[in-house]
């Protein structure tokens, strides 16, 4: 069991997505979403090490770059003219738009690409089966499929190719065919696997009365605090965009870029919010080193 | 009173021209562990079934069947799902979920308990079976016998009073048997479960059962206690009978026949004690036939091969080195795990190796040659893509362009005795029919090396009796077989080498007598039974009929 963000009743975990999500989409000012994207680096960094951010970071490099480079080459709107491209005008206010989209797409990806290490595919199906029970089980036998499926297909076209039914070698068509073969044998043998697993459902009573629900998770104290923490952080964002503290204003005049004033404050909302799984981590590990040093 | 009850029962399905059950009347007690014998087809599962409601065949049936002498119909169907538990003969197929803890409170969450009571039920569960590191985990990483574990715990969670297996480690190897039957045997004698057990593996389960019952071609030919039945077996003249017998009474009855029947052995123990009243003499050694053979030939070297299936993962084959000769039976044996199927796909030319070469008559084997070597997988039904056997058959002719395809298709059918399965779907067959007809299809392009994967997994034991004496025919007319099995005492009856795999390398490698004679503790039970005794240490029957005397 994981300790720390991981460690939180899955609905806290969910309510945080949802709420990092909304701010990143209400806060577009560069200042905070440069931070929310260096937080959410760390954040991914403190999951698993940056392991999947390593793993897409070409790709989410390529997506925020190029929203960077060409939303100025294409949004001439604005009163400070840096240069001109191609007898183009290239304004500030439209630089800024592109770091905005840029980092905006670059914070969403970051954040996403933690959501599968934390709500996994038992804590989104605990997540949405207290709604509708019946998809949530079949979900459940689809999600063990998909894997099965592969297996299966690999151990087949292993068995065929080695029988001359490749289909990684010959004419187009004549690998079609082959491929044919290989997916009715799958249906035909998982159908027949089906019945099995049929047949081993009912006879451990299913569909005979109203089925529960093994929950795994249970609401701590430390949920309810944190699920507080989370609404009082971003009914306070939502302020700050409401009063345009969280927002750059590009038009009709452009606004400082640093913070001022009042702003200091959202901000710092804003980052508590997005920061709040390294607070739940940063928490367990100082109680860690707190015990440590007890005995 | 009796806790299941059948009277008088009579069971034929819809397109069966014969009764697959036929006026079977029995009784089981509580407490009782009776086990279920029968060749394939006998009517085992469809007597199991029939006394799971929520899983019986649909036909039609006569007479009675009682749960705790209240027709089975008429007792409440919660009750009856809880208190009469199944468990299936494929570990994977009866898995619904993908976590094991799921699995577990699958059938809980049927009866609507509440999740503290589930977490009470699964705690004592795991404790028992021992099963809490694997609770979390997901259940396609573990093993066949784990899975199986996971399978019966999952039933036993919901408290069955009778617990229906319905052979429940055809796909296990023996440690896991092993493993799975002593909890079986547990649960019966320190909780009283009532045990009805359908099996094949015999030398196992004889001396766990208080009753057998067998039935051939749906009809109940015994009935009694495990050594008068064994006694009673003996007798019988049917070939399919009598290959039921497990090898250490059936030695016992062979050569020193009509004991009493109470004092029969049953295991190797009570063996070493009654072999010690009788006296054996050597035959004088037979000629062997083989003697100096010309010169063997290799077929097929493996040399220093290594194979790990990802970059980061133990070596399934590490530096193994192995020479298949031509006109050879090889058979190799080993825990799972150790790199036997591996190392057989590799010798198909189906995984390419990472280092070391394989060699198949002296030139390199880079890829697949289905008219050179035939592969035969763990689960044939992979190899069918008709939906006939005849038509398969039809379809390799053609596609390896067969002269005489057909002709040599009606040989084959001939040879195997499949011809009354030719019209069938290759799903609609017996175990051993498919098994059958697979190999039938792989010797279409007349291959002369045939390398099979556990190919007496689920087989009777008559069944795997008549598939030896086809592979020592094969073996006659030219073909090398290369077999991997955990089935040491079929590979003791039929190889003519054998090898021990382990921790991805070939341990030892022998002629097939003197590799069990040289083991202590991976051999037959006949040979573990005359070793360091008075009498000329055999491994098999056969054998002791060759080499023994009994004056």
């Amino acid at each position: 069991m994981a300790d720390g963000f991981r460690a939180l009743h899955p609905f806290v975990a969910f309510l945080y997505y949802v709420f990092a999500f909304t701010a990143i989409m209400i806060c577009q000012h560069p200042f905070f979403l440069f931070f929310s994207g260096l937080i959410l680096t760390a954040v991914n960094l403190v999951l698993d090490r940056g392991r999947t951010l390593k793993g897409w970071g070409a790709l989410f490099a390529l997506f925020t770059l190029s929203l960077l480079l060409l939303t100025p080459l294409f949004n001439h709107r604005g009163s400070v003219i840096l240069f001109y491209v191609f007898q183009n005008p290239v304004t500030l206010e439209a630089v800024l738009q592109g770091a905005m989209n840029g980092l905006t797409l670059f914070s969403l990806l970051a954040l996403f690409s933690t959501f599968h290490l934390v709500i996994d595919g038992r804590k989104f199906l605990f997540l949405f089966s207290k709604w509708l029970p019946k998809w949530a089980l079949l979900a459940m036998l689809a999600v063990r499929f998909v894997p099965l499926f592969k297996r299966r297909l690999d151990e087949i076209g292993m068995v065929q190719r080695g029988r001359g039914m490749g289909i990684a070698a010959g004419p187009l068509r004549q690998r079609m065919k082959h491929g044919m073969f290989l997916t009715q044998i799958l249906l035909t043998w998982s159908l027949e696997d089906g019945i099995q697993t049929a047949d081993s459902m009912l006879a451990r009573g299913y569909g005979l009365g109203k089925r529960s629900k093994y929950t795994p998770y249970s609401f701590r104290p430390g949920d309810f605090a944190a699920i507080v923490f989370l609404l009082a952080l971003s009914a306070a964002t939502v302020a700050g965009w409401y009063l345009g503290d969280g927002l750059l204003t590009l038009f009709p005049g452009l606004e400082p870029v640093l913070l001022y004033g009042r702003e200091w404050v959202f901000f710092s909302f804003f980052a508590l919010l997005i920061g709040f799984p390294l607070i739940a981590e940063g928490k367990e590990a100082a109680a860690w080193r707190y015990w440590r040093r007890k005995i | 009173m009796a806790i299941l009850e059948a009277k008088n029962l009579t069971f034929s399905y819809p397109d069966g021209d014969r009764c697959a059950l036929e006026d079977i009347s029995f009784a089981v007690n509580p407490g009782e562990f009776v086990l279920l014998l029968g060749p394939s087809g006998s009517g085992k599962s469809t007597l199991l079934r029939l006394f799971k409601r929520e899983i019986a065949p649909h036909g039609r049936r006569e007479g009675e069947i009682l749960f705790r002498g209240k027709p089975l119909e008429r007792t409440d169907k919660m009750l009856a799902a809880k208190k009469i538990g199944f468990v299936f003969q494929d570990p994977e197929n009866q898995i619904v979920m993908d976590h094991v803890l799921d699995e577990l409170v699958f059938g809980l969450e049927n009866m609507g308990m509440e999740t503290d009571e589930m977490r009470k039920r699964v705690a004592e569960m795991a404790h028992f079976f021992g099963i809490h590191p694997l609770l979390d985990k997901e259940i396609h990483h573990l093993s066949g016998g784990q899975k199986q574990l996971i399978n019966l715990a999952s039933v036993l969670l919901m408290g069955p009073d009778v617990l229906l297996l319905d052979e429940p480690t055809a796909q296990l190897d023996p440690v896991a048997t092993k493993d799975f039957l002593h909890i079986i045997k547990r649960m019966n004698e320190e909780f009283g479960l009532t045990v009805l057990l359908a099996e094949h593996r015999l030398d196992e389960v004889f001396p766990l059962a208080d009753r057998v019952l067998f039935l051939e071609r749906g009809k109940l030919l015994l009935d009694e206690p495990p050594k008068r039945a064994l006694c009673r077996m003996e007798k019988r003249e049917e070939k399919a009978v009598r290959a039921f017998l497990p090898a250490v009474p059936r030695l016992f009855l062979e050569f020193f026949p009509d004991p009493d029947p109470e004092d029969l052995p049953l295991s190797v123990k009570e063996g070493k004690r009654r072999l010690g009243q009788y006296t054996v003499g050597a035959a004088a050694p037979e000629k062997e036939d083989s003697g100096k053979k010309d010169k063997e030939r290799p077929l097929l070297e493996v040399k220093a091969a290594e194979f790990r299936y990802g970059k980061d993962e133990r070596k399934v084959l590490d530096r193994l080195s192995l020479t298949v000769f031509e006109g050879e039976l090889l058979a190799i044996v080993g825990a799972n795990g150790t790199g036997k199927s591996t190392l057989l796909k590799a010798m198909a030319g189906l995984l390419p190796v990472q280092r070391g070469r394989i060699f198949y008559r002296g030139k390199k084997l880079a890829r697949p040659q289905p008219e050179e070597i035939a592969y035969l997988p763990q689960n044939p039904k992979l190899l069918f893509i008709r939906d006939t056997i005849g038509g398969e058959l039809a379809a390799v002719a053609g596609r390896f362009r067969i002269e005489a395809g057909k002709e040599r298709a009606e040989e084959l059918a001939e040879f195997f005795r499949i011809r009354h399965v030719m019209d069938r779907h290759p799903y609609d067959v017996s175990g051993g029919e498919l098994q059958k007809a697979a190999l039938a299809a792989l010797l279409l392009p007349s291959p002369r090396l045939l390398l099979l994967d556990e190919p007496t997994k689920g087989m009777d034991p008559e069944m795997k009796r008549e598939f030896a004496d086809l592979l020592k025919a094969l073996r006659k007319e030219g073909t090398t077989v290369v077999l991997v099995t955990h089935d040491i005492e079929f590979a003791a009856g039929c190889a003519t080498r054998c090898a021990m795999m382990f921790a991805g390398r070939i341990a030892a490698a022998s002629p097939t007598e003197q590799f069990f004679k040289g083991n202590s503790f991976y051999t037959t039970a006949i040979s573990r039974l005359t070793r360091n005794s008075h009498v000329p240490e055999v491994i098999s029957i056969g054998e002791a009929r060759k080499k023994w005397t009994i004056p």
